[in-house]
């Protein structure tokens, strides 16, 4: 042991080829991290790609109702209501939004029900700022464009990094929010408070998970996982 | 034993060699391709603010490809040995801490990651058990290559050895 330890403090070559090599490992790390960066931007420009033929509808004005957990809420006095509480980064919601969400937009914007959007962030940093921007898009009544983009390139990673400031921003550009306000809204994260109160009000209406539903208050028992349409638009019209 | 360990001690460092960096080379091929993920993954471990986890999720894989085939192809290699046996102790220590604070996640060790549905709890507790222990055997490995760098098919050799060649 201990001659091993003389033999390499005694050779003066060992030293240069230490720092080679050090150079050498910072340099394969510091490369490869860059090209690691590199792909990541260029796929989140591919799952941009989907939002290419994106067609913004016409605004929609909501309300957040701050007495029922700060929810985004369409249609404030018809006849039936939906609440729908979800995550923007929750796959499942993401399964329940691709199954559901036309038959959704359709009762909103044919004023068919009272609508309203819990928008959760119990899944991280990344559900924060998520949310936070659907509620800026709400204030310049393109919610409904904001969250059906949000949806398409929902990534399948949580909190890897795609729902940044800078992205979050360009999924609004896609569903017609332009504006400075929006952009600022995003990037100064105004909207907090209301996403802290939606995700505080979980526990009161003892929303376990999401995507849970409401119909007329009453909890929306789906027989399958699938989210079918044909049973969600059973149970609205059964409501 | 000190003369059967003198005997032997060139196979034993070979074979941790091959151990460590055979692992850090395979976790890192795993992971390097699919950064997303890895950035994910340790964001999960909820210890780094996610800029800076993501950062790490980028770096790590590549650091760990290096350390690796330096440890296996045997250069600097005391120094690769030393850097591989940090790593080993900083994972012990993540997982020791979301065990303590009752995170339930996939290490993410070899790609993957992410938190674990609950009702799998006793599985990520005994993997937790089994990572810590694994680290800690390639932790030691580490450590006993720091002591006996010099082994079989290495390119470095020590100046002694060449001297008695």
């Amino acid at each position: 042991m201990a001659k091993q330890a003389k033999a390499t403090k005694s050779s003066g070559g060992d030293n240069f080829t230490r720092w080679l090599v050090i150079g050498m490992v910072t340099l394969v790390v510091a490369s490869g991290a860059i090209f690691s960066v590199v792909g990541e931007k260029s796929k989140a420009n591919e799952s941009f790609a989907i939002l290419s033929d994106f067609k913004a509808g016409p605004t929609v004005v909501s309300t957040v109702d701050d007495a029922n957990g700060a929810g985004i809420t369409f249609n404030n006095g018809a006849a039936k209501t939906v609440d729908i509480w979800e995550d923007p980064q929750c796959p499942v919601c993401n399964t329940f939004e691709q199954a559901n969400g036309e038959f959704v937009e359709d009762l909103v914007r044919a004023k068919k029900a009272k609508v309203v959007y819990h928008v959760l962030s119990f899944l991280g940093n990344e559900s924060v700022s998520a949310a936070n921007a659907a509620y800026c898009a709400a204030d310049e009544a393109r919610y409904l464009d904001f969250h059906k983009a949000m949806y398409l390139v929902q990534p399948v990673l949580e909190n890897s990094g795609f729902y940044s400031t800078e992205n979050l921003i360009k999924i609004g550009s896609y569903a017609g929010l332009t504006s400075q306000s929006f952009i600022d809204c995003v990037t100064k994260g105004s909207k907090l408070d209301k996403v802290r109160a939606a995700y505080e009000s979980m526990g009161k209406y003892n929303v376990q998970g999401t995507p849970t539903v409401f119909f007329n208050g009453k909890l929306w028992e789906r027989k399958n996982n699938a989210f079918l349409l044909e049973e969600f638009a059973a149970a609205f019209e059964a409501s | 034993m000190n003369s059967l360990h003198k005997k032997y001690q060139p196979f034993i460092t070979l074979l941790c060699r091959l151990l460590l960096g055979g692992v850090l080379l395979v976790a890192g091929g795993l992971k390097a391709f699919k950064p997303s993920e890895m950035a994910g993954a340790i964001a999960a471990y909820k210890i780094l603010p996610a800029n800076l986890s993501h950062l790490i999720g980028y770096a790590l894989p590549w650091l760990e490809i290096a350390l690796g085939i330096l440890l296996i192809i045997g250069l600097t290699t005391r120094l690769a040995a030393v850097a591989g046996t940090a790593v080993m102790i900083i994972f012990i220590a993540a997982i020791i801490s979301v065990w303590a604070r009752g995170i339930l996640i996939d290490c993410g060790c070899f790609g993957g990651g992410g938190e674990v549905d609950p009702s799998k709890a006793a599985e990520a507790r005994r993997a937790y058990l089994m990572e810590i222990l694994r680290d800690l055997g390639l932790a030691l490995s580490g450590i006993y290559l720091y002591f006996f760098p010099y082994g079989r098919l290495s390119i470095e050799k020590p100046l002694q050895n060449i001297e008695e060649q």
